[in-house]
């Protein structure tokens, strides 16, 4: 599970979300003076009335604004980057808040018709929108992510381990494509706890850390993130050959800049930083950075030497 | 109805502007005291004048409820008059007109309006990441109930942020956009900041160019278009034309106000392009009986770009749809032929959070004053002064006079 805020469901809004769960929309309409009403009231806004009646609506609308947040508007949202909030106006005259989904930046315009999506990802279904003109209606369990991002794997350039004039060329600001991405569950999260013995309650205890933690949740041990680049394949487009072993010399630098919430996705990539011939061989000084998925800020800094010997 | 402006404002105080990493920390009752002693001394009054208040309630470091008694006891003033004020970035000029009321009506002589902004010490036993906690959804509140922590936020809104942007969105769709023209407002506030050495800015002239290259934060806003919070505080005293008759300074005169709520989230708003300013301004100028082009000095909220080109015109200072031609018309400069911000606005002086708005009345008193220095305007003897708080939530309009 995310750490993204969930609805606290109360009983003057409870029929709203039990509609959605059943993949309807259900709105209040005052009995007394007709108008519709949204967010779920006690009292109409209109009148003050508090003879609402719960009706069923078809959700569609058009959208009365948006916005594309290019900085998650909190870190939970990075795998939703870039958010697509807007708000829609339904045909009964209520605004409501939403993310548009199954849309392209150039295919959004204010005032573009819009049909409901159920979103039925989370604990609550939660109400999305898309163009009237497309398929999507419902999203049901994760979506996969092993899908995602793996198809990278193209044909590698091979270098020999000595041909240094070639690797030096390596060198660059520039990184690598991202790698595949790869879930960090709370469960990981346990299992790094009980073989490290770092077991502090930030890492462990959802129900403390949603209290106290300022990041809402749980978060990674900075050290699983580190232990974690091997589960992450970086396309780096080329492969060392000629060589008779290889070794982890150590790391220069290694930061953890920012958290990685439990339950976040992250992904790599890596940018060569140098290249030297030393006494046992080629040394290859990469830095590697793991970021939690959409978030510019990396969670991991590794300047990491692998040696090659002959 | 209305006032009569027999209430003026006499003396000001106001912390520079400061990140909030390296400001001194003091306790808000700490603040509150050194503001109204640097206020009192400002107007040439003493403590034993004070015997009314308008404070802050929300972010009120020792209490969270019976702030002005509390304020009261602390500095040993008698109040006939205790107010705690809600309204956020509006609260400035709320607490403005509030003073004015209560001094009209014979209730009071002198009222301390006071907002503190720096950070109180860390207590033993406090938690040091309650502050990052509270800060997590940017204002928007998480109790059971509220209707944006089961609306909003699980979707991803909050904060403003993507409020004004989808304001701004919206108006684009509408009246088209000069994205340009937003960056000017930007850049000729900053060039009043570089004529105020106290501002957060000064020293740091901008070009349109730097605004538009400034990184897209939610479309279509730029980080420039945007505030930088400071720790800060400010405080002004308000008085009878009795007091202020022996103050120091030329005062400035209350003559009319307005306050308008439309509702906490633009969403629920019945037109988001409609803001509140618009009744609050023009009950402002019917009261004070002058018109938006009488106006010398323009001190507009300004926490966004959007805010400041939409009170352009729901004030009345430019039509509807048309504040891009008017910033692009006119020099908003100090030196221009319509100040707009002349401290350099909280764009380029900085945002002491609620705080940040008294920033704007302050330096219409003292562009009325005549003590502006370099940045002073010529013959200036009428100000307009707007207050917004939330995301686009409340907002407050204030007439101040010289005569």
């Amino acid at each position: 599970m995310s750490n993204k805020p969930q609805p606290a469901i109360t009983d003057i809004s409870r029929p709203y979300w039990d509609a959605l769960k059943q993949h309807q929309i259900k709105l209040q309409q005052c009995n007394a003076c007709a108008l519709w009403v949204f967010f779920p009231r006690s009292h109409c806004p209109h009148c003050l009335s508090d003879a609402l009646q719960w009706r069923e609506v078809s959700g569609q609308g058009k959208l009365l604004t948006y916005t594309v947040a290019r900085i998650p508007t909190l870190p939970d949202f990075a795998d939703e980057a870039p958010q697509k909030l807007a708000v829609v106006e339904l045909a009964e005259g209520v605004h409501l808040n939403t993310t548009l989904i199954g849309l392209d930046e150039d295919e959004i315009c204010i005032g573009m018709a819009v049909k409901p999506v159920f979103d039925a990802r989370g604990e609550t279904t939660l109400l999305r929108f898309t163009g009237i003109d497309k398929t999507l209606s419902v999203i049901e369990g994760q979506t996969d992510e092993a899908a995602a991002e793996t198809g990278q794997m193209q044909a590698k350039r091979q270098i020999h381990f000595k041909d240094f004039a070639s690797l030096k060329a390596l060198i660059s600001d520039e990184f690598s494509p991202w790698s595949n991405r790869y879930s960090v569950t709370q469960d990981i999260i346990n299992q790094f706890a009980a073989l490290s013995g770092d077991d502090y309650w930030i890492h462990t205890d959802p129900e403390r850390a949603k209290k106290h933690s300022p990041f809402g949740g749980t978060i990674a041990h900075g050290m699983l993130i580190q232990v974690l680049l091997s589960r992450l394949t970086i396309p780096l487009g080329w492969e060392l050959t000629g060589f008779g072993n290889m070794a982890n010399y150590g790391s220069n630098k290694l930061r953890f800049p920012s958290p990685v919430p439990a339950g976040s996705q992250i992904h790599g990539r890596a940018r060569i930083k140098a290249v030297d011939e030393v006494k046992a061989g080629t040394q290859l000084t990469l830095e590697m950075c793991v970021h939690v998925v959409g978030q510019e800020r990396p969670a991991l800094i590794n300047e990491l030497i692998v040696l090659y010997m002959p | 109805m209305g006032l009569q402006g027999q209430a003026a404002i006499v003396g000001v105080a106001q912390y520079q502007p400061e990140k909030y990493s390296t400001a001194p920390r003091m306790f808000h009752l700490e603040q509150v005291a050194d503001l109204a002693r640097q206020a009192l001394a400002d107007a040439g009054l003493a403590a034993s004048d004070i015997d009314g208040l308008c404070v802050n309630g929300p972010h009120f470091h020792e209490a969270s409820s019976f702030v002005p008694a509390m304020v009261g006891e602390y500095l040993g003033a008698q109040l006939n008059f205790g107010e705690v004020v809600d309204l956020g970035g509006a609260s400035a000029v709320a607490m403005a007109w509030r003073a004015a009321a209560a001094i009209e009506l014979g209730l009071c002589q002198a009222v301390l309006c006071v907002i503190p902004q720096r950070m109180a010490p860390m207590g033993p036993d406090e938690d040091p990441m309650a502050m990052a906690r509270a800060m997590r959804y940017g204002g928007h509140s998480t109790a059971f109930g509220a209707p944006e922590a089961e609306f909003d936020l699980p979707y991803g809104h909050m904060a403003q942020n993507t409020g004004y942007a989808m304001i701004a969105q919206r108006y684009k769709a509408r009246y088209g956009y000069d994205e340009a023209a937003m960056a000017k407002i930007v850049v000729d506030q900053r060039s009043n900041a570089c004529a105020n050495p106290k501002a957060m800015f000064y020293g740091k002239p901008l070009s349109i160019d730097d605004v538009l290259a400034s990184r897209m934060v939610a479309d279509p806003l730029h980080v420039l278009e945007i505030v930088m919070p400071v720790a800060g505080g400010a405080a002004f005293i308000v008085t009878n034309a009795a007091l202020a008759a022996r103050s120091r300074h030329r005062p400035a005169w209350i003559k009319g106000f307005g306050e308008h709520i439309i509702s906490k989230s633009p969403t629920y708003a019945p037109e988001m392009l409609d803001t509140p300013i618009g009744p609050a301004a023009k009950r402002a100028f019917a009261m004070a009986g002058i018109t938006p082009a009488d106006i010398d000095v323009a001190q507009i909220y300004d926490c966004y770009t959007i805010t400041v080109l939409l009170t352009l015109e729901d004030a009345g200072f430019a039509k509807k749809g048309e504040g891009m031609a008017f910033v692009r018309e006119h020099d908003l400069t100090y030196k221009g032929d319509f100040p707009l911000n002349t401290h350099g606005g909280q764009l380029g002086f900085g945002q002491a959070g609620s705080a940040g708005g008294m920033s704007q009345l302050i330096e219409a008193v003292e562009q009325i004053r005549g003590t502006c220095g370099e940045r002073q305007v010529a013959h200036c003897d009428k100000a307009f002064v707007s207050g917004t708080g939330g995301v686009m939530s409340e907002q407050t309009a204030l007439i101040l006079m010289g005569e």
